[in-house]
């Protein structure tokens, strides 16, 4: 990978495309995007193998139902979560990241679907007609006007006509949350205590089973499993020597850098403070934080908030405790304007103090859902801690890009951007 | 893919570093902020009085009032910064899209539960943003299901509450521009908020880009969504007939905000003569014809023009200003 980028920079020179401190600069351009490249690859590897420790779980659950195996399944997605999250300040830069991300980490999700669901969930609704369709509990449905065979939940059942089924993004059938949901159940403990309480029963083999079709569930958990095994071993590969995402990312240095910019600031502020945390305080709906189900969302919140700071900073903690680490983004502001590299690296914190505070008082017991209830004062000054953490740190991302300087973005295939004249022919 | 592309232009990051031309930052705060916000706040008052006085459905005086309130709305909605930004008062005055229905759902518990959260404003001020605004309040006076529900005096109560606290959350956003917001943005430079005139510029210009990109990706592509499977339910305001009209209401608002963005260029002015004449056109009050051939060509023509000047806004506004859009709140999924 770095003899790539030096090959790129040395063919620069040779075609004499700058002067010899343009070189240096875009040399510089071209390093930090291959440390954004490697700590990509690292946090796609690390999701991958902790998708594969929660397979390993999954498989002595079905196999050997019991309360103890249903716990070390939930364990390993908890786990499995640490470096996925991490990896989220990819998505909005990186097309091929964002068009890829629904199959593995799509939320929120109208669980009926998927399996069994409480009364109180209710039914059919005006947006989504599939809410309550319970594949487990059925093998053949009509969908869209068609006959659908799901004798056998597959992994090809799941992502090619379950997911986001009828073109409704709620109807969720693969990735973390659908098995986040399998594993806990619905968490029908509104503001109170208490995260889902699926019983391990639900996947017994024998007469022990609870709410039945125990098989087809099982069924259901390791289909969703392999998949999103799958999909990040396809995603890593991406990310790898030759892989598309990393060849798209350094084929422009200053694309590559608004990239890595637009990824932190669109995730900081569109996603996480006003989708994720603002939204849910606002309508003081339990169901209204990312997982609903485990009650794990102060750890989602705290490790995107880790990502946006690590690809800033260029290094990033792997699960087993190596480093990687390289030429910044902060290394660049730091050339240009060092008040301002002081700047973001001050906000990065301050969002990451915020976001530990809730993390630090949902593992003391006060959970992400009793945050969000209604007159819960508390609750909303944590969350808002954490939402004005990353509206502030937006702004300073906005500074990072004037002061980088990073001429005209590209607007390949658009005839009305490409030439505005044609718009009124 | 243009869907993709149109997007991405909206961030554009970009700053350009030839010589530009700064804008008159005064001159749109008191020709186009404060008006708004001020004809805002008066038809907001007028709508209170109208609820307080008679809030029984069938009352065209109340029905007249939330019409002119909420097209003041409207017509300062792009202007998501600062004071609207400040403890959720935009989102508690129109919180739309609402994608999981959770209005009707929270309006009908509340109603059912006989809810004690309207015992005073302040009270009220804490409840779930998807049962206060404009957007609520349209279910309580044109959804059929809402005025069916038995318990009509509660009702009635909740209508006056919800108009209070749009009046009451209008007041505060023009108080906090007239009480400081207003002097931050003319004396950029000199503060922490906008450290130069290029930062308060952008802001407008951000304000400007989002605006036409809420319109044409959830205002009319919502309603359109695929051709297979159009969504004509999904129509802003549908209920009381009004998803045309905050087209063009915010159309005209945005223009406004263009000709003093770009001291007047002919060329953007005629790029928005053009949707508002496509609209005008467009003889489809709630977007009801999507489902139809010919009715999806002429909604997906609209929305193409204001691609249109989306795309002159991102690539001849922005140079000339030396600003490109910043961050906003659509970013995300």
């Amino acid at each position: 990978m770095k003899w790539i980028s030096c090959a790129k920079c040395s063919l620069a020179v040779l075609l004499g495309l700058g002067s010899g401190a343009m070189a240096d600069e875009q040399g510089g351009k071209t390093a930090v995007l291959n440390t954004y490249a490697d700590i990509a690859q690292a946090k796609y590897n690390d999701s991958l193998i902790l998708a594969e420790r929660l397979k390993t779980a999954v498989d002595a659950l079905v196999a050997a139902p019991s309360a103890e195996a249903l716990q070390n399944a939930k364990d390993a997605w908890v786990a499995a979560r640490v470096p996925y999250q991490q990896s989220e300040v990819y998505r909005f830069g990186n097309p091929i990241v964002d068009d890829w991300e629904g199959k593995v980490n799509a939320w929120p999700l109208d669980e009926g679907l998927i399996d069994y669901v409480d009364a109180s969930y209710g039914g059919p609704s005006d947006e989504n007609d599939f809410a309550v369709l319970n594949v487990v509990a059925n093998p053949s449905f009509v969908l869209s006007g068609q006959q659908i065979d799901a004798t056998t939940i597959t992994p090809a059942l799941l992502s090619e006509t379950l997911h986001e089924a009828d073109g409704i993004e709620a109807n969720v059938a693969t990735g973390y949350h659908a098995i986040e949901f399998l594993l806990w159940g619905q968490d029908l403990n509104g503001h109170g205590p208490g995260a889902g309480n699926r019983p391990w029963t639900d996947f017994a083999t024998d007469d022990a089973c609870t709410n039945g079709n125990c098989d087809r569930r099982a069924q259901y958990l390791q289909a969703a499993t392999d998949l999103l095994i799958s999909d990040l071993e396809w995603i890593t590969a991406q990310w790898a020597a030759e892989g598309e995402a990393r060849t798209t990312l350094l084929a422009d240095e200053n694309a590559g850098i608004i990239a890595i910019l637009t990824g932190m600031g669109s995730l900081s502020y569109g996603e996480q403070a006003g989708e994720r945390m603002r939204l849910g305080l606002m309508l003081n709906d339990p169901e209204e934080e990312h997982d609903c189900f485990s009650d794990n969302t102060h750890n989602s919140h705290y490790y995107d908030g880790l990502g946006i700071q690590n690809v800033y900073l260029g290094e990033y903690v792997r699960i087993d405790g190596t480093i990687v680490s390289g030429p910044s983004v902060s290394d660049l502001v730091v050339a240009t304007d060092p008040e301002l590299d002081a700047e973001m690296q001050e906000k990065l914190s301050a969002t990451m103090m915020a976001l530990g505070r809730i993390k630090t008082a949902a593992e003391a017991g006060f959970a992400y859902d009793q945050m969000l209830e209604r007159g819960n004062e508390a609750g909303e000054a944590l969350i808002m801690g954490g939402v004005n953490g990353l509206i502030d740190q937006t702004r300073s991302i906005e500074r990072v890009v004037a002061a980088l300087d990073l001429d005209q973005i590209e607007f390949e295939g658009s005839d009305s951007l490409d030439n505005p004249d044609a718009v009124f022919q | 893919m243009r869907q993709l592309i149109l997007t991405a232009c909206t961030w554009v990051l970009c700053t350009f570093s030839s010589a530009a031309e700064t804008p008159d930052i005064d001159q749109i705060v008191d020709t186009h902020v404060l008006p708004g916000y001020e004809r805002l706040v008066s038809l907001a008052q007028d709508l209170t009085a109208a609820a307080n006085l008679d809030c029984s459905l069938d009352n065209d005086t109340l029905r007249t009032a939330y019409h002119d309130a909420f097209d003041a709305w409207v017509s300062v909605s792009h202007l998501r910064f600062g004071p609207s930004e400040q403890s959720n008062r935009a989102f508690a005055l129109a919180f739309w899209p609402d994608t999981r229905g959770v209005t009707p759902r929270t309006l009908s518990a509340m109603i059912a539960a006989e809810d004690n959260v309207l015992e005073t404003p302040d009270v009220f001020a804490t409840a779930s943003v998807a049962a206060r605004g404009f957007y609520a309040l349209e279910f309580l006076l044109y959804d059929p299901a809402f005025a069916d529900q038995t318990t009509a005096d509660y009702r009635c109560l909740l209508v006056q509450a919800i108009a209070l606290d749009i009046e009451r959350n209008a007041a505060a956003i023009l108080s906090d521009w007239r009480t400081g917001y207003a002097d931050l943005m003319r004396q950029a430079g000199q503060n922490e908020t906008y450290r130069s005139d290029l930062e308060a510029a952008q802001q407008f210009f951000t304000s400007l880009s989002t605006g036409l990109e809420f319109t044409s990706d959830m205002r009319l592509g919502r309603p359109m969504g695929t051709f297979d499977r159009p969504r004509p339910n999904r129509a802003e305001v549908r209920r009381s007939g009004r998803s045309l009209r905050h087209v063009v209401l915010s159309l005209r608002a945005t223009r406004d905000l263009a000709r003093l963005l770009s001291d007047g260029d002919a060329t953007l002015d005629a790029a928005f003569a053009r949707s508002l004449q496509l609209a005008n056109d467009l003889n489809d009050p709630v977007f009801a014809g999507v489902s139809t051939p010919q009715g999806r060509f002429e909604v997906e023509a609209l929305k193409q023009s204001i691609d249109d000047i989306r795309a002159l806004v991102a690539t001849q506004l922005g140079p000339k200003l030396g600003v490109a859009a910043g961050f906003n709140s659509l970013d995300g999924d």
